[in-house]
Order: structure tokens, then C-alpha cells, then sequence
């Protein structure tokens, strides 16, 4: 992810692996709405950096990761034009793992508010509208 | 290699059980908006951090960070105080061996009282939540950190600042 290799992200997932982020109300497979949003964040903040806080693996086979994203915007993200900012956003990712280690479903929590603030937005309804 | 622990109930109870169960009492407790018996679920010194918990002004940052007995239970108590039909669902539970345990909670209520730099205009929300929690092999909360998106809960609400 911190690499923002994308094709070797998708070759650590089963073909029908899904995603669910959270905040975005973006559901479905992995390939199609994982792949776009991974590209979409190490096209905007080419300097991602991406900090594990907290690893667990729970009974069935879900790996929990609180993790700190952080890096400097250098093109349109979400509809938020770029300021150069730089953002920190601590997140939660919860992915399930099959017996042969491969990734089949991702569930993604963040704050998107957090993000909107750090990126200089001021309203939600006007995301486009950035601060100085 | 499975961790075992004796407190609860004769015999050995798995620890994830046990991890499991007390997040459960948890949950329970916040549905019956019992916040002392949500703080007594709780070790003395256990930790707490709401993660999108941040409220700007211009001389100050308070975040949502501290301790269960302190930071925790005010917050809880004004939630519930502007929320007094809050309540919650526990989707999905899973726990390891060493006490950790991932719980997604669907919470929602009907705003009463201002909250934050939220006003009170009568919205109601409905948010998931993603909870995780250490439990020590006594069955007591050490730990509790939470994330959701503070941008989709403000906007149920008919609040459109960032700040």
C-alpha cells in the first residue's frame, strides 16, 4: 500500500475478495472499488507513508491493523482540490484471511472529517471549497 | 496454542470467551445507558480513545483521549444526556487469544441537546462503529479505542461545518 503497488495488493486477494469503506459508502469487489481507491490515494499523495500501530488476528482468521496513514497531497483527492497539505489519519482495516493466506474481504474505518480538516476543506456540503 | 483462564463460571473458559463476553456486558450496559456499570466493566487505569473525537476552537484542541474513569465516562454521560434514545447493535464480534477483541456496532439516537459544535435540530443518525477493546484475562476492559466517520454522523444531523 505504501508503495502504492497496486497490482501486488491484488495479488494477495482471492478473485472474489470485497471491499467495504466505511466511510465512503463504497461496497463491492475488490478488483473494481479497492483497486480504484488505492490508486486513486498514491496518485494524490505520491509520498504515502503507511504505519501499523496494532496487529491482532482474531479466531476466525481476521487480521485487525490500526494503522496511520500520512502523506502530502499533490493532486485532486475526493473531490478536495490540492493545497499540498500534508495529512496524518489514523485507521482501523480488518481484513479476512483464507487458509491459504490469501485476502478475501476488507472492511475500512476512518473519519472522513479528519481527512476534510487536515485537507483544508470547511464544509462538508462544499468539499470542493478548500481553506488557505 | 490456546490461552486459558478460570474466573468465569466453573472450570476454564477459553480467554476470547471471556474477552468476548465482558465486551458483550459492555455493550449491554451502553444500551441500557447503565454508564456506571459500563465504567465498573472497566480496569481503573483502562484506556479510552475515540479516535474521530476532535473539537477545534481557536485557543484549543480536545481530543477524544484519556482514561475510561475520566475522559471516557464524560463523554459517555453527555452523549446519552444529548442523545437519550441512543442505541446500539452489535454486527460482528471476533476476539483472539490475548484479549482482543473487534466489535462493529451500529449506534444511532434522536439529538435532544446540543453536542459538540453539533446544535441540537432534532436529526436523528445511525453510524457504523468499529470498537476494539483489550480485556485482561480477569474479564475487565483495559482498553477502548473507536473509529467512525464523524463527516457522515454530522451530516445526518444537519451539520455541515468541518469545524
Amino acid at each position: 500500500m505504501q508503495a502504492g503497488d497496486v497490482a501486488g495488493i491484488l495479488g494477495m486477494t482471492t478473485p472474489e475478495a470485497t471491499v467495504f469503506l466505511v466511510p465512503l459508502n463504497r461496497q463491492g469487489p475488490w478488483a473494481a472499488d479497492g483497486a480504484s481507491y488505492l490508486r486513486e490515494l498514491s496518485r494524490a499523495f505520491p509520498d504515502l507513508l503507511v504505519r501499523v500501530r496494532r496487529l491482532f488476528v482474531t479466531g476466525d482468521n481476521t487480521a485487525v491493523a490500526e494503522i496511520t496513514v500520512d502523506g502530502t497531497q499533490a493532486d485532486a483527492f475526493l473531490a478536495v482540490a490540492n493545497q499540498e497539505k500534508h495529512f496524518d489519519l489514523d485507521q482501523a482495516w480488518m481484513l479476512t484471511v483464507t487458509p491459504d493466506d490469501r485476502i478475501s474481504a476488507v472492511i475500512a474505518y476512518w473519519d472522513q472529517n479528519q481527512l476534510y480538516r487536515r485537507l483544508g476543506v470547511r464544509r462538508l456540503d462544499k468539499i470542493t471549497i478548500t481553506a488557505g | 496454542m490456546t490461552t486459558w483462564a478460570s474466573r468465569v463460571g466453573p472450570g476454564t473458559v477459553p480467554r476470547e470467551e471471556i474477552a468476548e463476553a465482558a465486551v458483550r456486558a459492555f455493550f449491554a450496559a451502553y444500551q441500557a445507558h447503565d454508564v456506571e456499570r459500563m465504567v465498573d466493566l472497566c480496569t481503573d487505569n483502562a484506556g479510552f480513545r475515540y479516535v474521530p473525537f476532535e473539537v477545534w476552537s481557536r485557543q484549543r484542541v480536545l481530543y477524544g483521549e484519556g482514561k475510561v474513569r475520566t475522559v471516557g465516562k464524560v463523554i459517555w454521560t453527555t452523549l446519552l444526556d444529548a442523545f437519550p434514545d441512543l442505541a446500539n447493535v452489535v454486527t460482528s464480534l471476533r476476539g483472539d487469544e490475548a484479549g482482543n477483541v473487534a466489535a462493529e456496532v451500529r449506534i444511532g439516537g434522536t439529538q435532544a441537546k446540543d453536542f459538540g459544535n453539533v446544535a441540537a435540530s432534532g436529526g436523528r443518525y445511525q453510524l457504523p462503529h468499529l470498537f476494539l477493546f483489550s480485556v485482561t484475562g480477569d474479564g475487565l476492559i483495559d482498553d477502548i479505542v473507536a473509529y467512525w466517520d464523524e463527516a457522515g454522523w454530522k451530516q445526518q444531523l444537519g451539520c455541515v461545518e468541518v469545524d
